[in-house]
C-alpha cells in the first residue's frame, strides 16, 4: 500500500516521525517533494480564493499525492498542548480537503491529534483509527509509534543544537545524523533570527528560500525550532494570556528570546498573506522589537509575490545591519 | 462609571444591561464610515473587520466621554478571543491610560477573573436586584427578537415601501424606555399590534422566497457592517431569517449546559456532518444552520464572513460541496473595509433572481409578477 505524505505544512517538523511510523507498519511512503509552480497552481485552483497560501499549497500536494499513492495523509491537528489549539484551518483541514479535492473521497487518512501535552504526537491512541481501516493490531501500532518517537527525539536534538529544519530533515533522509552538526556555520558577518512557521520558512515557494539567500549574503541564521519549548514559554510569562495557537506562542517566545540574545542583530518575520494568527503575533513582535531596539522587518508573501522584490528587501535589510554593526565596531576602535 | 460597549445587533439591550446596573451609559454612535476609518487606521492590517470596527467604536465612545469599555473575550482558537487584549494594547499606545477595558472571558477559563469582572460591573447593586433585573433583561431580549423576526416576515410584503422599517424604529424607541417587566409585556403587545396592522399584499406560497443568513456572529448581527442586508433582502421581496439572534445566543452560550435548548445541540450535530470537530468561531453552527434552513424549506442561503476569517474559511471551502449535496444555492460574501455596497447589491440581486427562477422552474407554473391585489386585511401568517 502506498501512502503520500504532502510535503507541506507540518511536514517540515513531523516527517521523520510519520515516515518511520508508516514504514514500520509496512506502508510505502511517498514524499510529494518540494513545492513546484505546478503544485501551487493546482492548489490555488482547487482552494477557496481568500485562504492563505500554505493551505493552497497543501491542497496542491494532496492532489499530486493522490495521483501516485492509494492514500494521502491529512492529520487533523486540534492541539498538542493544553489549553492551546492550532489555527482553525488546521483543525478543519481534512474537511477542507474533502470539500475541495473531489478525488480524495475515502482516500484520506486523518487521525485526530488532540493531546493535552505531547509535542511528539506519539500516543498510540491517535493512530488507532488505522486498526479499523487496515486491520493492524494495537501492538503493531504501539511498537511502530514507539520506534518513530525515538527517531523524532533524535531529530529534535539536532534542531536544538542549531541545525535548521531543512538541514535536519536532510540529515534524517541521508542517515548522516550528528555528522551534519559540523556544518553549522558560525563565521558570518551578522546574525539574523528568521521567525515564522516551518511551512512558511522552509517552503521554497512561500519564502523563496530566504534562508539560502541570506546565507549567500554571509548571514548566520537562527530559527524558532532551535529554541527549546520551555525556553520559548518562559519568555511569554509576562503576558496576561497566552495566544491560542501553539506554534504562534513558540514563534513569539523564540522572538523574545532572540531579542535578548546579544548575538542576534536583527529579526525577519516570514508570514503568509491572510495568516490570522500572524496578524497578532506580528504586531507583538514589532512592538517588542521597538522596545528592545533591534531592527525588525516582515516578509509577507502570497502566491503572486515576485522574487526580485524579495531579494531587494532582504539585501537592503542585511546591508543596513552590516553598516550598523560596522559603525558600532569602528566606534569601539 | 461612564460605561460604553461595542455594537453588535440591537445595542439597546446592552444599554439596558448597564442601566439596570445603575451605570451612567455612554451610548456609542451607530458605526459609520468614520468609525471604520478610525478603526482601520489604528488596527493591525490583517486583523478581521470586527476588530477594526470595534476599535473605531471604542475611539468614538471615548470621544463621547466613556471611561470603561465592556466587551466579551473568547476561548476558542478563533482570534477574536484575543481581540480584547489587542484593543487594550492599541488604546495604551494611543495614550488612553485612564480608560479601562473589561474583558469577559469564558468563566470556565478563569473563574476568579470572571467574578472580579462581575463584581466590577455589578456596581454595588444588591444581588437580589441584579438577579431580578437580569431576568427582566432576558425576557426583554426574547421579546425584542420575536418582534424582529416578525419584521423580517412582514417587510417583503408591505404595501407602503419603508413602513415596516419605520415601525421597527418606533418599536426600538419604545423598548428603550422600558423599566420593569410589567411594562415590557404591555409594550410588547402594543408593538405586536403595530406590526400586524401594517398593510401587506397577498403572495402565493410558490412565489415566496425565503433566505437564511448564516456566518460569523458580528457580520451577521451588525447591520452597519453588512450594509443592512436584511433590509436589502426584505425590500427585494424576500423573507429572511438569521442563524443568530441575541436571545438564542444567550441560551446557547450563557445558560448552563443542561438547561440549553435541544435545538442548539441538534444544529451542532447537523454541522458535524461536514466539519467533524468544533473549530472555533461559528463554523460548525454555520454548516448546521445551512442544513437546517434547507430542511425547513428555505430557498437560499446568504453566508456572511469577515475577509480572511479563520473558521469561516473552512466553511467557505465546503460550500460548493454542501450546496450540491444538500441542494440549496448559497451566496458567500466576504466583507472587509474594501467591500463596496454597489458590488454587494448587484450580487445579491443576481442571487435572488436565480432563486426566483429556480423556484419557478421547480413548481413548473407560469410566474405572474408581483401584480397581486392589495388586500388590506390580509396578514402574513406567523410561524
Amino acid at each position: 500500500m502506498k501512502i503520500a505524505i504532502p510535503h507541506s505544512l507540518l511536514y517540515y517538523y513531523y516527517f521523520p516521525l510519520w515516515d518511520t511510523f508508516f514504514k514500520e507498519l509496512g506502508f510505502e511512503v511517498v514524499d510529494t517533494g518540494p513545492t513546484t509552480k505546478d503544485i501551487l497552481d493546482k492548489g490555488s485552483k482547487a482552494a477557496v480564493a481568500d485562504i492563505c497560501a500554505p493551505i493552497k499549497i497543501f491542497t496542491g500536494h494532496v492532489i499530486e499525492g493522490l495521483k501516485v499513492a492509494d492514500y494521502v495523509f491529512v492529520p487533523r491537528f486540534a492541539r498538542i498542548k493544553k489549553p492551546e489549539y492550532f489555527c482553525p484551518k488546521f483543525m478543519g483541514l481534512p474537511d477542507i480537503i474533502e470539500g475541495t479535492v473531489e478525488e480524495s473521497k475515502g482516500r484520506v487518512i486523518s487521525p485526530i491529534i488532540n493531546e493535552k501535552n505531547n509535542e511528539n504526537i506519539s500516543s498510540p491512541k491517535i493512530y488507532e483509527m488505522l486498526t479499523e481501516m487496515f486491520g493492524f493490531s494495537h501492538r503493531e501500532i504501539r511498537l511502530a509509534i514507539k520506534r518513530a518517537e525515538e527517531v523524532f527525539e533524535r531529530f529534535k536534538a539536532l534542531l536544538h543544537s542549531g541545525l535548521s529544519c531543512d538541514k535536519a530533515l536532510e540529515s534524517y533522509k541521508t542517515g548522516r545524523w550528528e555528522k551534519d552538526l559540523e556544518k553549522v556555520k558560525k563565521d558570518g558577518d551578522v546574525t539574523i533570527a528568521v521567525l515564522g512557521y516551518v511551512y512558511d520558512v522552509y517552503d521554497s515557494f512561500i519564502s523563496m528560500d530566504v534562508i539560502k539567500k541570506l546565507e549567500a549574503l554571509d548571514v548566520n541564521i537562527k530559527t524558532f525550532e532551535m529554541v527549546p519549548q520551555k525556553v520559548a514559554y518562559d519568555n511569554l510569562k509576562h503576558y496576561r494570556k497566552r495566544l491560542f495557537w501553539t506554534f504562534s506562542n513558540r514563534v513569539l517566545g523564540a522572538g523574545l528570546h532572540y531579542l535578548k540574545d546579544p548575538e542576534v542583530d536583527g529579526i525577519i518575520h516570514v508570514t503568509a498573506f491572510g495568516c490570522g494568527p500572524d496578524a497578532i503575533v506580528g504586531r507583538f513582535l514589532q512592538y517588542e522589537s521597538d522596545v528592545a531596539g533591534k531592527p525588525f522587518t516582515t516578509l509577507r508573501v502570497d502566491e503572486h509575490t515576485g522574487e526580485g522584490h524579495m531579494v531587494t528587501r532582504i539585501e537592503a535589510f542585511v546591508d543596513m545591519l552590516k553598516r550598523k554593526k560596522w559603525a558600532k565596531l569602528s566606534e569601539v576602535l | 462609571m461612564k460605561v460604553s460597549f461595542p455594537y453588535m445587533g440591537s445595542a439597546i439591550v446592552y444599554k439596558k444591561l448597564f442601566e439596570f446596573l445603575e451605570h451612567e451609559v455612554i451610548m456609542p454612535p451607530k458605526p459609520t464610515q468614520r468609525t471604520m476609518d478610525l478603526g482601520v487606521k489604528y488596527s493591525p492590517e490583517f486583523a478581521c473587520i470586527p476588530l477594526k470596527m470595534v476599535m473605531g467604536t471604542y475611539l468614538e465612545a471615548i470621544e463621547k466621554g466613556a471611561k470603561v469599555l465592556v466587551t466579551s473575550g473568547g476561548h476558542g482558537p478563533c482570534r477574536a478571543g484575543f481581540y480584547g487584549d489587542t484593543h487594550r494594547n492599541i488604546l495604551k499606545s494611543l495614550g488612553y491610560d485612564d480608560v479601562e477595558l473589561i474583558i469577559f472571558d469564558a468563566p470556565q477559563d478563569n473563574w476568579r477573573a470572571f467574578f472580579r469582572n462581575v463584581q466590577k460591573i455589578r456596581n454595588g447593586v444588591p444581588w437580589h436586584k441584579v438577579i431580578n433585573r437580569m431576568y427582566t433583561l432576558y425576557r426583554f431580549v426574547q421579546k425584542l427578537d420575536e418582534l424582529e423576526k416578525m419584521v423580517q416576515k412582514i417587510r417583503p410584503y408591505e404595501v407602503n415601501k419603508g413602513q415596516t422599517t419605520q415601525v421597527w424604529n418606533q418599536i426600538q424607541e419604545k423598548f428603550d424606555k422600558i423599566k420593569t417587566r410589567k411594562q415590557l409585556y404591555r409594550v410588547y403587545e402594543e408593538c405586536k399590534q403595530m406590526l400586524l396592522s401594517i398593510p401587506t399584499r397577498k403572495v402565493d406560497e410558490k412565489d415566496r422566497i425565503r433566505v437564511g443568513i448564516v456566518g460569523e456572529i458580528y457580520v451577521v448581527m451588525e447591520s452597519s457592517i453588512n450594509f443592512g442586508i436584511e433590509e436589502i433582502l426584505g425590500n427585494l421581496g424576500v423573507e429572511v431569517e438569521r442563524s443568530l439572534y441575541l436571545f438564542e445566543w444567550i441560551n446557547d452560550n450563557l445558560v448552563p449546559w443542561i438547561l440549553r435548548p435541544k435545538r442548539f445541540k441538534e444544529i451542532i450535530k447537523k454541522g458535524q456532518r461536514y466539519i467533524k470537530i468544533l473549530i472555533g468561531g461559528h463554523a460548525v453552527e454555520t454548516v448546521g444552520h445551512i442544513i437546517d434552513f434547507k430542511e425547513r424549506g428555505f430557498d437560499g442561503i446568504v453566508h456572511l464572513m469577515p475577509f480572511a476569517c479563520l473558521p469561516e474559511l473552512v466553511t467557505q471551502s465546503l460550500i460548493p460541496k454542501i450546496s450540491k449535496e444538500v441542494d440549496i444555492p448559497i451566496l458567500s460574501l466576504p466583507i472587509d473595509e474594501q467591500t463596496g455596497k454597489a458590488n454587494m447589491l448587484t450580487r445579491i440581486e443576481a442571487f435572488i433572481d436565480l432563486l426566483r427562477n429556480r423556484k419557478r422552474g421547480k413548481t413548473k407554473e407560469v410566474f405572474i409578477d408581483n401584480i397581486q391585489e392589495h388586500v388590506q386585511e390580509e396578514r402574513v401568517v406567523m410561524v
